[in-house]
């Protein structure tokens, strides 16, 4: 018996020196797949492809918090911050940290996309060749906008002039996979970046389709251009993208929505929306939502609230007016108000606004008269039309009509005004004060010895 | 076979009865063994009762025993002895000279072996010392008992985790965790729903003996998880003779540490109307004195915010002061334990039984604890040659949990509560927002449900042949399996639910680790002074770990919790992970005339989760010893009973990274409903462990026979190819990627020293004194990188070359401008110039959260049938940052309240303080900075417990074997000079919530103290 038990052992030892070789070791993950994989065949890279707009639609960027600097670095002592997160306060108060998480988390996710854009136009060949322009068209696109927005952002105003020289941001144009960059670039000058967003756009409007779903359609292309040249100051390329942008719309059926408070808090893309950020209750982040709501409509404490000075500068019997309410102790916008609803990026009428400023620098009526596109702006709100128009009335009109959807800082710098301190009403920053620029952040200069900060940081 | 365990079963559900017997006569005379002349002074000790004699001076005694005993003889410097007797009869002996703590079994890695002839640092306590400590998981009972040993616990919150670091922190990126291995079987530690600590669910009662495996020669055996050390656990076993049944029961109560002191009502309002006004005043507005100015002033939102924050009530009257911090703490805060075993056998089987229930009401409120668990060990020796045994123990814990603590429904958190607000409207509904500046937590107590049920099965069998007189083999396998359920139901009134008709979520987890070691163990009978031992084996381990989830929301009303009832599913997934380790080890120790000792192991180890070129590693060790006290020149010194000197090096690895950091992977990203893909990391073929060298030196000695006895180990740790996450520039794509790059150094000395101050025939005194220093600095990173700084804005952990790990780094507070109430930085290194300008202040270094030096003394006083015991212990020279500082103790920079040394601010021209003018709105020294960075050091009664052990005669009475009652008191004293709550603090929120867990060291976010628990327990034997 002790004998036969004692062989007991030696089958179970060698069955296991026998069957632990390697491939127990050799461990697939269950969830992901390897970067080979993702971007080989047509099916893959068009999944990538929708990877890329959940990138660009993280709250980090146009799901809320792009939207939400411009907010806070323009609060120009019309809104306040209330919420416990230093970062937007510190945007508010103009005293930016370099290491401030939230332009932090808006870089790397920029750049994580930016990448993302890139793997998928190295690998365009692989794409089914009929949809090979409809892919290489959004990639484009998404590239394009995340530049824009970076540029915006953490770089002198193009407008202040010196664009051959002022630093722009790096400018990544290949996949950092396999080693092809390593990222250790240096901040490409404003002019190139511009050069590259107006190139990237041209060619996605080109090549994009007329409707494409939620996804960047030749309109939203075309729209994203007129801001483009307008932030430049180009108004005449500005005029033309906005009209083509608009036709194309319009001959889809766009329209204006008859109240104005139906335009926000759409379930799904409403008439007026040109472009959108998708969000839903699987996919429920939207920042703007989260900051500007209130607890009964699952936002935070109400961050954010809005000042009488604001509400001075509106006309009576604005329907505009309607969609302030006090909420949580506050005043606050109705803009944001109810959760997993779509962020707003553009709608109809910015390119009306952007049309009218346009032509109306120009001297010129393409498409239509400034007062033609500025009444029907304000016809919509309830306000009496008006029978002659100036460049202030225009952009008097643009900012009310956008207000608190994220345009206000890039407004006043391009159009060289100032922004009021909140804490201090006398003091003025002008609009290419250093302070209005987001710092580089620190962990990436760190990380890439070529890159310069911004002044002031 | 079989009908013999249910017999034993069954016996340990029957009490057994007992009959008086006649008083038993023990005398003889007790000699020693090296003279044969007759010991004085030898202490003859019943087990059972505490009866106690001692020789005379011719060695000789007598004593009287009620029933049949176990009765010890013991003599400091001799082996004790324990005699069974059931008559009376002379027993005469001889006691053999004994290298008291210095000849105890240790457990090595795959073996035991005797302390005397270990080439190894292994410290190690027995399980009887840590049974009755009312703490819910054993890892908080070894503070302050080994040297080298550090444990905290994260905070006051149940079922959280604690850290334990042996040696110090070795690793940057990777885990720093030790390895655990109970009975043979590395055990699953981490990994659980939001870090719920495994351990939790373990029955401490029914451990042992624990083991640290501390230097190269013990841990090398363990290879790729070696270098964080290695916690060896045995359980009990049963013992041939009678069958010995146990209970205990103990009932406590808890309550918190120390709590912090936040201002009442009327200094509230002062603070925010003075702040208002302070602003009012610098824009030249003065709405007090000329009131004309107060519509639309700085001191008017005051003023409206204080009304609201005052709900029904006016605060202008002071009626309402609601201490909010004491609504977070539980007043009915304690523990209950009861505990059941059986242990015995005869000479071929033997085994222990025990069932153990445990409650534990945590000091916050809305956190318990419950765990019912039961264990049975068995082993059968079949014949002379071949014996086996198994192992089960199942244990069902549930816990009511909590939040991290940076979520607003984490319960400290209302202590950022205006004292203002009342706790409940005139409806008798607790207010919220925006009466309450925060989300007021205590809905979550009327609104929600949290419980998470873990079901843990530790099982384990073993069969040992030997196959001839020389050489064994044994086989193991271990399979341990814990499935948690994590239910959370937040209802209407909640902040979680409150959009969406109650939020709902059910988790499943369940991680199952099975592993087979099987080895040769070759003792060969050799003539002459040599010894020799060998072993030779294999092991493979595998871990799978699944987990599913499902979130709903939109209930029809808050009865109904379950996913079931959710009108909408919002979140679901389900995923898997698994990783593997193949190894082979070897062990040679050697030793000649019991003198001179050689040890030397390896192990050779393969993991999954290293890239495809370095998937293997191979971990040596080499030691040496000298038992200098056998040598001629000392061997009959009077003093020195035992001098032994031994010296180690070695290689060991630590793999305690994710599954796959070594592939190039892209993950599941929707978007629009539509599957989309997105990368998550960088590949890295190349990827491999970190490897630490460890060098050890250390010296063992007994004096006076043996009566004063230590260990003094001097140890040098580097580790190398760190697994560091390596920042990379973000214009790739990524923020790092996992490479084999740095360097730690890890050194320091470690001193234990065990003492008998006083023996005789009624009081016995002993003490055990350990103090360990461990200096950690960061040597290298990764190419012509001397840092990575603090990562977020309000914390301040940092990485510096030649720095310690998370050394804490930022603008240093140079307090308060006199003349104007400014808060002031050091502008710069030499702290000759200061600044009022945050981001032109100096960076320095503030201090590490590393401590200099721990310590701990136990002392036991043992008189009659009465036991004291009391263990200090104390942590020094670290430094703590109060996250929340800039929260609570800012002098008015947002609404919530402040803490009672905001009293002493600025407010006149000439006021000397460290408190800067309050001025809403306007952050006036409230960033991150050492003004939130205090002194960790403290010194803790940790434990005190006072016993009283039954006579003979009552427990004659009560027809047991013996009994025992007892106080205990754990955490009863706290010195430090800390301002927080408790300076045994680490917010484990923030490791499980950032990427860097190692970190965020010495930081308190709004972390519950620890628990002072104070118990009275029974144990009873028969």
């Amino acid at each position: 018996m002790p004998l036969k038990v004692s062989h007991l052992p030696f089958v179970f030892l060698f069955s296991f020196f026998t069957l632990s070789c390697d491939s127990n070791l050799d461990i697939k993950p269950s969830q992901e797949i390897d970067e080979g994989t993702a971007l080989d065949n047509d099916g893959n890279i068009k999944s990538v492809l929708i990877g890329a707009y959940a990138n660009l639609r993280k709250s980090e960027l146009w799901g809320g918090r792009l939207l939400l600097y411009s907010e806070m670095l323009g609060a120009n002592n019309e809104i306040r911050w209330t919420g416990t997160f230093s970062q937007p306060r510190e945007m508010l108060n103009k005293s930016i940290l370099t290491n401030n998480t939230f332009v932090t988390d808006t870089w790397t996710v920029a750049y994580s996309t930016i990448n993302i854009t890139n793997n998928i136009l190295d690998a365009i060949s692989k794409v089914n060749e009929a949809d090979q322009d409809k892919v290489k068209g959004e990639a484009l696109f998404i590239r394009a906008i995340v530049y824009y927005e970076l540029v915006k952002l953490f770089c002198q105003p193009y407008i202040a002039g010196n664009t051959e020289v002022n630093p722009g941001v790096p400018l990544i144009l290949t996949p950092s996979r396999g080693g092809k960059n390593n990222g250790i670039v240096e901040r490409y000058p404003i002019e190139e970046i511009y050069k590259q967003i107006i190139e990237d756009l041209s060619i996605a409007e080109q090549i994009l389709p007329d409707t494409n779903g939620v996804y960047a359609s030749s309109f939203a292309a075309s729209a994203i251009l007129s801001r483009v040249f307008l932030q430049m100051g180009d108004y005449a390329s500005a005029r033309d993208a906005a009209n083509r942008s608009l036709n194309v719309a319009l001959s889809i059926g766009k329209s204006l929505m008859t109240n104005y408070a139906d335009a926000f808090n759409n379930e799904s893309d409403s008439q007026e929306d040109i472009y959108t950020i998708q969000v839903n209750s699987q996919d429920s982040e939207n920042a703007m939502q989260l900051f500007y709501s209130t607890p009964e409509y699952g936002g935070r404490d109400g961050d954010v609230s809005i000042l009488n000075a604001h509400l001075e500068l509106y006309e009576t019997g604005d329907d505009r007016l309607l969609l302030f309410q006090e909420r949580a102790g506050a005043l606050r916008t109705n803009k944001w108000r109810d959760p997993n609803r779509n962020v707003k990026i553009i709608r109809l009428a910015e390119l009306y606004l952007t049309r009218a400023e346009a032509n109306f620098r120009e001297g010129t009526s393409l498409g239509a008269t400034p007062l033609e596109d500025l009444n029907r702006i304000r016809r919509r709100v309830s306000l009496p039309e008006k029978s002659s128009v100036n460049l202030e009335n225009i952009l008097m009109e643009r900012k009310l009509e956008l207000a608190h959807e994220g345009h206000i800082l890039h407004d006043i710098k391009r159009t060289k005004g100032f922004v009021t301190d909140n804490n201090d009403p006398a003091l003025k920053y002008t609009f290419d004060d250093p302070k209005l620029v987001f710092p580089i952040p620190e962990r990436e200069i760190l990380a890439n010895s070529k890159l310069i900060q911004n002044p002031g940081y | 076979m079989k009908s013999n365990i249910f017999i034993v079963l069954a016996l340990a559900y029957v009490l057994p009865t007992f009959s008086l017997a006649q008083n038993i006569t023990i005398f003889g005379k007790v000699t020693s063994e090296e003279d044969g002349i007759g010991m004085p002074g030898v202490l003859i000790r019943a087990m059972e009762t505490g009866i106690s004699t001692a020789t005379n001076e011719l060695g000789e005694y007598r004593i009287i025993l009620k029933k049949e005993a176990n009765i010890a003889f013991s003599s400091m410097g001799f082996v004790p002895q324990k005699f069974l007797v059931e008559n009376s009869m002379e027993l005469n002996i001889s006691l053999v000279p004994n290298l008291n703590s210095l000849d105890e079994i240790v457990v090595v890695g795959y073996g035991s072996t005797h302390k005397s002839s270990l080439t190894a640092n292994i410290s190690r306590i027995e399980g009887e010392d840590i049974a009755n400590i009312p703490v819910p998981n054993f890892q908080e009972t070894l503070q302050g008992r080994l040297p080298g040993v550090f444990v905290a616990d994260a905070s006051g919150k149940l079922g959280d985790g604690v850290k334990v670091r042996i040696r110090g922190t070795s690793s940057i990126s990777a885990g720093n965790d030790p390895l655990y291995i109970i009975d043979g079987i590395p055990v699953t530690s981490s990994g659980s729903i939001d870090n719920s600590n495994p351990m939790a669910m373990l029955n401490m009662r029914d451990i042992a003996s624990i083991n640290v495996l501390k230097d190269a020669a013990a841990a090398s055996i363990y290879g790729a998880r070696g270098s964080n050390g290695v916690v060896v656990i045995t359980t009990n076993k049963g013992f041939s003779g009678k069958t010995k049944f146990n209970v205990g029961i103990q009932r406590g109560y808890s309550s918190p540490t120390r709590k912090k002191k936040f201002l009442n009502a009327s200094q509230y309002v002062a603070l925010f109307r003075e702040a208002g006004y302070n602003n009012d005043l610098a824009a030249n507005i003065d709405p007090i004195n000329r009131p004309e100015e107060y519509p639309d002033s700085q001191l008017q939102f005051v003023d409206n915010l204080l009304d609201q924050y005052a709900g029904h009530s006016d605060w202008r009257t002071g009626n309402v002061n609601t201490n909010w911090q004491d609504q977070a703490f539980n007043s009915d805060a304690g523990v209950t334990n009861v505990n059941f075993s059986a242990s015995g056998g005869d000479d071929r089987t033997k085994f222990y039984f025990s069932s153990a229930y445990d409650k534990q009401e945590g000091i916050l409120i809305r956190n318990s604890l419950e765990r019912i668990s039961g264990r049975l060990n068995l082993d059968h020796r079949l014949s002379d040659n071949f014996s086996f045994g198994a192992n089960f123990s199942l244990s069902s814990t549930s816990t009511n949990t909590l939040p991290g603590d940076n979520l607003f429904n984490n319960p400290m958190q209302l202590v950022a509560l205006a004292p203002i607000s009342p706790l409940r409207d005139l409806d008798g509904n607790l207010y919220d927002r925006p009466t309450t500046i925060y989300y007021n937590n205590l809905i979550d107590s009327e609104n929600s449900s949290w419980t998470t049920r873990s079901l843990r099965n530790l099982n384990n069998v073993y069969g040992e042949v030997k196959i001839n007189k020389e050489l064994s083999f044994r086989s193991e396998f271990g399979l341990d399996n814990i499935t948690q359920n994590d239910d959370r139901y937040f209802g209407s009134l909640t902040a979680t639910g409150q959009s969406s008709n109650g939020y709902g979520s059910s988790r499943w987890l369940k991680i199952t680790n099975y592993t087979t070691n099987n080895y040769f163990t070759y003792k060969p009978i050799i003539q002459g002074n040599h010894d020799l031992e060998a072993t030779l084996g294999m092991s493979y381990q595998n871990s799978e770990t699944r987990f599913t989830s499902v979130d709903g929301r939109e209930f029809p009303l808050d009865g109904l919790k379950t996913i079931n009832s959710a009108a909408e599913i919002v979140d679901g997934t389900s995923t898997l992970t698994s990783s593997s380790f193949l190894s082979y080890f070897a062990r040679v120790n050697y030793s000649l005339e019991d003198k001179y000792l050689l040890g030397i192991s390896t192990r050779y180890d393969g993991s999954s989760r290293f890239g495809n070129s370095k998937k293997y590693g191979f971990f040596p060790a080499g030691s040496l010893g000298w038992v200098i006290s056998e040598e001629p020149l000392l061997k009959d010194n009077a003093y020195l009973s035992f001098f032994k000197l031994r010296a180690s090096y070695g290689l060991t690895g630590n793999a305690l990274i994710g599954d796959f950091d070594h592939l190039g992977l892209y993950e599941p990203l929707p978007y629009n409903l539509s599957p989309g893909l997105s990368p998550t990391q960088i590949a890295n073929p190349n990827l491999t462990w970190e490897t630490t060298k460890q060098f050890d030196i250390g010296l063992e000695f007994g004096l006076f026979d043996d009566r004063i006895s230590g260990e003094i180990d001097f140890y040098d740790k580097t580790t190398k190819d760190l697994l560091l996450l390596v920042p990379v520039p973000a214009t790739t794509g990524f923020v790092s990627q996992r490479q084999n790059i740095g360097e730690m150094q890890n050194y320091g000395f470690e001193i234990l020293l065990n003492s008998i101050n006083y023996a005789n025939k009624n009081l016995i005194w002993r003490s055990s004194f350990n103090f360990s220093r461990n200096i950690n600095r960061v040597r290298s990173l990764s190419k012509d990188q001397t840092s990575i700084p603090p990562p977020y804005s309000s914390y301040l952990n940092g990485i510096f070359i030649d720095q310690p790990m998370a050394v804490f780094y930022g603008p240093k507070y140079a307090g308060v401008d006199p003349d104007n109430g400014d808060a002031l930085y050091y502008a710069n290194e030499d702290l000759s110039e200061t600044t009022n300008d945050y981001n032109s202040a100096a960076k320095l270094f503030l201090g590490s959260p590393n401590p200099d030096f721990i310590s701990g003394l136990t002392n036991e006083i043992s008189y009659k049938n009465i036991d004291l015991l009391f263990l200090l212990q104390g942590v020094y020279g670290n430094k703590i940052y109060q996250a929340a500082g800039g929260y609570y103790s800012n002098n008015a920079y947002w609404f919530d309240n402040n803490t009672g040394d905001q009293m002493e601010r600025w407010q006149n021209p000439g006021d000397i303080t460290d408190v800067p003018q309050a001025r809403i709105g306007q952050c006036n020294g409230c960033s991150a900075s050492s003004r939130y960075i205090s002194d960790g050091s403290y010194l803790r009664l940790k434990t005190i417990s006072l016993a009283y052990n039954f006579p003979e005669k009552w427990n004659n009475k009560l027809k047991i074997q013996d009994a025992k009652i007892y106080i205990i008191a754990q955490n009863l004293l706290t010195f430090t000079k800390y301002d927080g709550w408790d300076p045994e603090v680490g917010t484990e929120a923030l490791s499980n919530s950032f990427s860097n867990a190692n970190l965020f060291q010495g930081v308190d976010l709004y972390s519950a103290p620890q628990a002072k628990t104070f118990s009275i327990g029974l144990d009873l034997g028969f």
